[in-house]
């Protein structure tokens, strides 16, 4: 059976990033901690986003609290949870208010395993303005492997033309550009403070 | 930004040219903020909006019908038919998308009604009330707005306690101060703010406010076109049904012109198609676009939204192709391409970027399909014939599995059918 693509948080964050304004997407939560899973999205959303991320229940919010959570503010990311996964139901309230839930920030639904099937299925206006952006968080969370790092360093370095120690003086002389390879770039050295 | 930058030369603009880029194929985007920025085909649909403007403005009181699956452009072109109305000067266009004003999952009848009035009304204390000459039709008009917000909102009323209903005589002859305690408050919902429950009150009873307000529009000499979307997103034809037998037919009966969404169950299925034509003076069936390469219309909207900055010919004819004609698939395919390569370091979409995410947008079409479904689909791409009296195809099709061409030409939708998964051949 096809499969969804599997993409780190960050390259998640970096796909919003680049769209620019109200980019809408879904990610599969990892059967193993969803929580810790979350959490880190909700964290590397706002360090690549370089603006605030929320989370909102879709379950029980009512329209009338949906539509204002979503709003005040309109322009943060927010990151709509399903938690276990939602009734049948529940998605097909969820679009006929599909106009309610746009908004000019980001939105992230974050989906148990079961939702994708009841999204198609019962909720196409909220999946046409999904898709083909619905990603696997993986079984690591999207943490990326030591090789990994590694690797993805040695490429930013090979194309900016930069080494790890003169980016952090840069961003340390407060001269590095605000570009999400650079804020990826001291996040991989563990230099998050600095962005 | 400081002018150190170490980027090598290019790289900064690169990114510029993949923003710019992705915001003119946002598939989310508002159509307003489409159609303002010149990046929307009007031509697209035969300049469908048009005729859809021009026969609300000569024929007061008509009531039109713009049926389509979902993301094939009705937004688009219900804004373009209310700002041609604008453009004519002695229309007032109201455009609402009541879906996201109110819980449309448990929409009552009288509901458009309300946010109808609500609009006008509010067109009315915004200026343009302003223009009307004698106090009466002042006076008039305030109350009822006041009405309509009474009729969307709710009210608190006074009624009677249950001690005092026993001595009705007495109450209705004493003085109001004495009075006011042996009232309590009860709250009367409205027909707006959610949850909405089931009501029973004759929409008649808001009908004479909607005249108030319509008499002082026409002081203003403007004819109303009442252009309302998100209907569509009513799934099922009974809801839908529900809202026209009662609140089109005072709209229609105030002379007032309505344009309106559906969804496509309300057009396909056992003998539905006839009680359509019936209430409606003409439907709009906004039908999915072809895809062959011959048919330009789809390389057009999205050399509209800067493809030939990204994509070449052939690669822009195969994100056609995997859309199946359907524009909100054929934009996000643009864009998600787009984003492919600019994650992978690349400097335009590849053919590899296209496959990559019509194989991303077939796999979510596929989720949830059982295997009747799968056989059905793959019986329609074998025998190219659909059964429109089975309820589970009548779903193939709303969901977008299965794209109408024409009243006989159905297909499984293209970026669906490179991911189904094929029977193996039996074995000799």
């Amino acid at each position: 059976m096809p499969e969804f693509s599997t993409q780190p948080f960050f390259e998640v964050a970096r796909r919003l990033e680049i769209r620019g304004e109200t980019g809408w997407l879904a990610v599969l939560a990892p059967v193993t901690d969803p929580t810790a899973a979350l959490d880190q999205l909700q964290t590397e959303l706002q360090s690549i986003l370089q603006k605030p991320a929320r989370v909102i229940q879709l379950e029980p919010s009512t329209f009338e609290e949906l539509s204002g959570d979503l709003h005040q503010p309109d322009d943060d990311a927010v990151i709509l949870s399903s938690g276990t996964g939602l009734a049948q139901e529940k998605w097909r309230s969820l679009d006929v208010m599909r106009s309610a839930l746009e908004r000019s920030g980001p939105v992230i639904l974050w989906l148990s395993p079961g939702d994708v099937a009841n999204l198609t299925e019962h909720a196409p206006n909220i999946r046409s303005f999904i898709g083909g952006s619905i990603f696997l968080a993986g079984p690591d969370g999207g943490i990326m492997t030591e090789t990994e790092r590694q690797e993805r360093l040695t490429e930013l370095s090979q194309h900016f033309r930069l080494t790890g120690e003169e980016v952090v003086r840069k961003a340390e002389a407060k001269e590095l550009p605000l570009e999400p390879e650079f804020v990826e770039w001291l996040v991989l050295m563990g230099r998050g403070d600095l962005v | 930004m400081p002018s150190s930058v170490t980027a090598p030369e290019g790289q900064l603009s690169r990114r510029d040219k993949f923003r710019a880029y992705m915001q003119a194929s946002n598939p989310t985007a508002p159509a307003l903020q489409m159609i303002e920025a010149g990046l929307v085909c009007e031509e697209l649909h035969h300049y469908l909006f048009r005729n859809l403007a021009g026969r609300a403005d000569l024929e007061p009181g008509s009531q039109q019908l713009l049926v389509g699956g979902v993301g094939s452009g009705k937004t688009t072109e219900l804004i373009l038919a209310e700002r041609w109305l604008a453009n004519q000067g002695h229309v007032l266009p109201l455009y609402v998308d009541t879906s996201a004003e109110t819980d449309l999952s448990s929409l009552n009848s009288g509901a458009l009604l309300a946010s109808f009035g609500l609009h006008l009304g509010r067109w009315l204390s915004n200026g343009a009330g302003t223009h009307i000459e004698t106090e009466e039709l002042k006076r008039s008009t305030k109350e009822s707005y006041e009405k309509v917000k009474r009729y969307a909102y709710g009210k608190n009323e006074l009624v009677l306690k249950d001690e005092d209903a026993l001595r009705i005589e007495n109450v209705v002859n004493q003085a109001w101060d004495v009075l006011g305690p042996r009232f309590s408050v009860q709250k009367v919902p409205g027909k707006l703010k959610p949850p909405l429950p089931p009501l029973n009150r004759d929409v008649q009873e808001v009908r004479a406010a909607l005249e108030g307000l319509l008499a002082a529009t026409k002081e203003v000499h403007k004819d109303v076109v009442f252009v309302f979307d998100g209907l569509d997103r009513l799934l099922d034809p009974t809801k839908f049904w529900s809202v026209v037998h009662q609140d089109l037919r005072v709209l229609r009966e105030l002379k007032v012109s309505v344009i309106a969404t559906a969804p496509l169950s309300v057009l396909f299925g056992a003998g539905v198609g006839q009680s359509i034509s019936d209430h409606f003076d003409r439907v709009h069936h906004l039908a999915v676009i072809a895809t062959d390469p011959e048919n330009a219309l789809l390389r057009s909207v999205l050399e509209k939204r800067r493809s030939a900055e990204l994509l070449n010919g052939l690669l822009t004819d195969s994100i056609c192709h995997y859309s199946g004609g359907v524009l909100r698939d054929l934009i996000s395919l643009a864009r998600d391409a787009a984003e492919e390569a600019y994650v992978s370091e690349r400097d335009s979409i590849t053919a590899t970027d296209i496959e990559k995410v019509a194989h991303q947008l077939g796999t979510g079409y596929l989720r949830g399909l059982g295997p009747e479904a799968l056989n059905a689909l793959l019986h329609l791409e074998s025998s190219k014939s659909f059964d429109l009296s089975q309820p589970s195809n009548v779903e193939l099709l709303i969901t977008r599995r299965v794209l109408e061409y024409s009243s006989t030409d159905f297909r499984v939708h293209p970026a669906l059918l490179s991911v189904i998964p094929r029977p193996e051949p039996k074995r000799a």
